[in-house]
């Protein structure tokens, strides 16, 4: 079998033109923002949709005659998870926009510093990659559809709901796709078998997966298992920040019930899936150096904040904080993101220094064009803070 | 050879491209001179209240919402997508290039998203003035999206001094090409004269009372011809900036020829319909009149786009990669060391497939059994040639192309391929270009007789094939 190290070019068509700890710096931070959106689409999603179907027929406007015994309490119980599916589902467009855009960073960055890996990766799986757009448009226009189809008082054509979770699907397989291309990014040692599986003449099909590879699975579902969280953080977030007058405070106590269930569904999913991606597929020697000084801390950080996080979701409920509290949550669970973005870019490093030692390019400041970008997202920034200023000025 | 080829058969991987580019610029036009469109006619009927065009012009918003933030957003993080897989060492080389000038065009797009809801979901709840300005801050935004993205695609086109002249490798360089000015000014003009084909059909279909239809064609209308003239001008100064390889190609390939007519037919035919229609004719407005005229438009857009890649060649980035993703002075190097045995992805596949070939770090072809000689060949087809070849059947495919060319005419065109000045030159050894023209000649269809059947003499061995 060919040596993988054989696969990995070693010549740079240009230097880089900032620093790697610049690169990876905003390649970090904007997957953390990105995952935030990308969460709520990926799991909130079909949530939301199951919440619907749970909240039986009814509109999400006029709240069941409130009577005393359980039956009525499961009604109302049912009513504001049709409630907030439905609020999740009318903010999904934008959602969707803004992950869409965020996510431009984490790819333009890694595209930068990661060409040597990143492309051979995704040319290895090219029809899967591609059609990751070819999933999005559909499913960004499915969700349209469906929240066309809640303009009409809560009643719901079948076919939008069909169109709904066609649309849930296509975000899941996308999510199983990416998963799919970052590993392989990642995991050099899958390149031969998989390329020689899938060529012809040496030129690649682009029908390879990476299904074979033992920290897919767990990596997938660790992904899933943060969005289950971000879910019930947004649940208690919107209700206390967006919803304003459009709930009460029953529905802010349901939130807060709600985020505390599907936040200990989050905690256990992503202890188990991330007990097996470190126990159950990491080589001896990451493991290693994951559990050593220097990255000891980092290590135990990461695999410990959905549990600080829950703790949060846990006295946020029993106070039932408002927005301050949930702010702090929100925070909280960016934190989670982050510091698992932070070590998926460490482990990643450890994987490919074998093949290419990336902090090794040669680098040459475009400083002029660098000032020009930092400036303009100070500049954008504040244009962006100004338009939503103006439209809380004038809608509150 | 840096990176791995994709083999898409029939299709060619980079034809992923064009096909995802063209619907992209056909809507990303839009979403700059829509944008346009909104702030100004937004302003237009807040100052003359008219409430009836307000309710129109919400009712467009919607639609330019649904087209340009879902459509024309993901298939532009679409085209990122296919470089990427069917190019990477260009895309490499120009993310390294004009990382920054993307990251500047990424805020504007953030701006232009944020903006753009705003302007659509607040729509009557904002003050009159603060909803315009919001309309004109997505305007603004999208432009400038607009001029950061053609100084890189103008940049592929003619690179000016960037890659020839010592210390001219600078972002600044690269971006103010010598064809930045006149690409920007024809795609403004463009992005107006295409947004108000979009706003004809869009009102045609929708704007029910002959009034207000009749008074979007004629406020429409100005725009749309300045668009024209602007793409006019910015085309003579395209024309006049183009490297002289994309002025020879333009001028010599016959079906080239046949789509700057079309382009000049479409546009001259798109420029008249809106002058005596909604210009003079306001009531002309019908779904077939605006149907049409849309069309007319996208077809000369398309065969714009379509001109602007096909003249690029033997370039992806000018003077930068050549189309077969090498760079120009990597070619010398391949052709003393080999192709196959110089390239990261060729030289794994030799390994495999016939280690005991290679003596030296070279392919000793005496070495070859006859089928690993054809499965090399094939190997630096589809690395040298599939870029813009086929093989047997499908885009541009080699094969018909060289139809009954005998064995030393296919050698002798391999190794002087940039005879052609169109063509990346050769870049592999003399015996590589044995072992391709070895292989093209099983996918060489016999050729038809045509005259020949006439010229044959008696005892000629001349084949007739017809």
């Amino acid at each position: 079998m060919i040596d993988p190290r054989m696969l990995v070019d070693q010549a740079q068509a240009a230097p880089l033109p900032a620093p790697v700890w610049f690169i990876e710096l905003f390649k970090v931070l904007g997957f953390t923002l990105h995952a935030v959106p990308m969460n709520l689409w990926y799991a909130g999603l079909l949530i939301a949709l199951w919440l619907r179907l749970r909240g039986g027929k009814g509109d999400s406007h006029h709240l069941p005659e409130q009577r005393d015994g359980c039956c009525a309490q499961t009604r109302i119980a049912s009513f504001f998870a049709r409630q907030f599916g439905d609020r999740l589902l009318r903010q999904m467009p934008v959602i969707i926009a803004v992950g869409v855009n965020l996510g431009i960073v984490p790819l333009l960055f890694i595209q930068l510093a990661y060409s040597k890996f990143f492309y051979p990766a995704t040319i290895l799986m090219a029809w899967f990659w591609f059609g990751i757009i070819m999933l999005l448009i559909p499913a960004y226009y499915g969700v349209y559809t469906y929240v066309w189809g809640l303009r009409n008082g809560g009643r719901m054509a079948k076919w939008r709901v069909a169109v709904g979770w066609c649309a849930a699907i296509f975000f899941i397989a996308i999510g199983f796709t990416f998963a799919n291309g970052l590993s392989l990014v990642e995991h050099v040692s899958r390149w031969p078998s998989l390329w020689l599986g899938h060529n012809v003449a040496g030129a690649t099909l682009g029908t390879a997966l990476n299904v074979g590879d033992p920290t897919l699975w767990p990596r997938w579902l660790l992904m899933f298992g943060f969005a289950l969280g971000t879910t019930a953080v947004w649940a208690v977030f919107d209700a206390q920040w967006f919803a304003r007058d459009a709930v009460g405070d029953d529905y802010r106590r349901w939130a807060w019930s709600f985020a505390r269930k599907l936040y200990t569904v989050s905690m256990l999913w992503t202890a188990a899936a991330g007990s097996w991606y470190v126990f159950g597929t990491w080589a001896d020697d990451l493991r290693r150096t994951m559990l050593d000084w220097p990255l000891l801390p980092l290590t135990v950080a990461t695999a410990i904040a959905p549990g600080a996080c829950w703790v949060l979701v846990l006295i946020g409920g029993s106070l039932q904080a408002r927005r301050l509290g949930t702010a702090v949550l929100a925070i909280g669970q960016l934190g989670v993101l982050g510091i698992n973005a932070v070590s998926r870019q460490v482990v990643q490093n450890l994987d490919q220094r074998p093949y290419l030692d990336v902090t090794t390019q040669a680098v040459d400041v475009q400083w002029g064009p660098l000032l020009m970008f930092l400036l303009t997202f100070v500049i954008g920034l504040a244009v962006v803070v100004w338009m939503i200023a103006q439209v809380r000025k004038y809608n509150t | 050879m840096h990176y791995p080829w994709w083999y898409v058969p029939y299709l060619t991987a980079p034809m992923l491209i064009a096909v995802i580019s063209v619907l992209h610029v056909l809507v990303s036009h839009y979403a700059v001179g829509g944008g346009l469109f909104l702030a100004v006619e937004v302003r237009h009927a807040y100052r003359t209240g008219d409430r009836a065009y307000l309710d129109y012009l919400h009712g467009h918003a919607g639609f330019f919402i649904l087209l340009t933030v879902v459509f024309g957003a993901i298939t532009g993080v679409g085209i990122w997508w296919t470089i990427g897989l069917t190019s990477p060492l260009a895309t490499e080389v120009l993310i390294r290039t004009f990382v920054f000038g993307w990251a500047t065009e990424w805020v504007f797009f953030v701006v232009e998203i944020a903006a753009a809801f705003i302007f659509y979901y607040y729509w009557g709840r904002l003050p009159e003035k603060t909803h315009t300005t919001m309309g004109w801050i997505y305007a603004a935004a999208a432009w400038i999206s607009l001029v950061l993205i053609t100084g890189i695609t103008a940049f592929m086109l003619n690179s000016g001094g960037w890659a020839t002249q010592p210390g001219e490798q600078t972002f600044w360089a690269a971006f103010f090409n010598p064809q930045f000015l006149p690409q920007t000014v024809a795609r403004t003009g463009g992005a107006l004269l295409l947004s108000s084909l979009y706003v004809y059909l869009h009102a045609s279909l929708t704007a029910k009372d002959a009034r207000l239809r009749n008074m979007i064609a004629a406020r429409s209308a100005r725009p749309a011809l300045l668009g024209a003239v602007l793409i006019t001008v910015g085309g003579i100064a395209w024309y006049c900036f183009l490297p002289p390889s994309a002025t020879a190609t333009l001028q010599s390939a016959a079906v080239l020829n046949v789509l700057v007519a079309l382009i000049f037919a479409l546009t001259i035919v798109v420029f008249f319909l809106i002058y005596l229609g909604p210009y003079r004719n306001p009531g002309w407005l019908s779904p077939g009149f605006a149907g049409s005229l849309c069309l007319f438009g996208i077809a000369a857009f398309s065969t714009g786009e379509f001109i602007r890649e096909s003249i690029r060649k033997p370039f992806i980035v000018h003077n930068v990669v050549l189309a077969n993703q090498i760079a120009p002075h990597e070619v010398m190097k391949l052709r003393q060391n080999g192709f196959l045995q110089s390239g990261i992805w060729t030289r794994a596949f030799v390994a495999e497939r016939c280690p005991t070939a290679v003596v030296d770090n070279q392919i000793d072809a005496s070495k070859l059994a006859p089928r690993d000689r054809l499965a090399l060949g094939e190997t630096l087809f589809l690395y040298h040639c599939n870029d813009c070849h086929a093989g047997t059947l499908g885009y541009s495919a080699a094969g018909p192309l060289l139809k009954g060319r005998p064995r030393d005419q296919v050698r002798a065109m391999v190794e002087r391929l940039d005879d052609n000045y169109f063509m990346p030159p050769w870049s592999g050894t003399p015996e590589e270009a044995r072992i391709i023209s070895d292989y093209l000649m099983t996918i060489n269809p016999a050729r038809p007789a045509g005259p020949r059947h006439f010229m044959k003499t008696e005892g000629s061995a001349e084949e007739d094939t017809e």
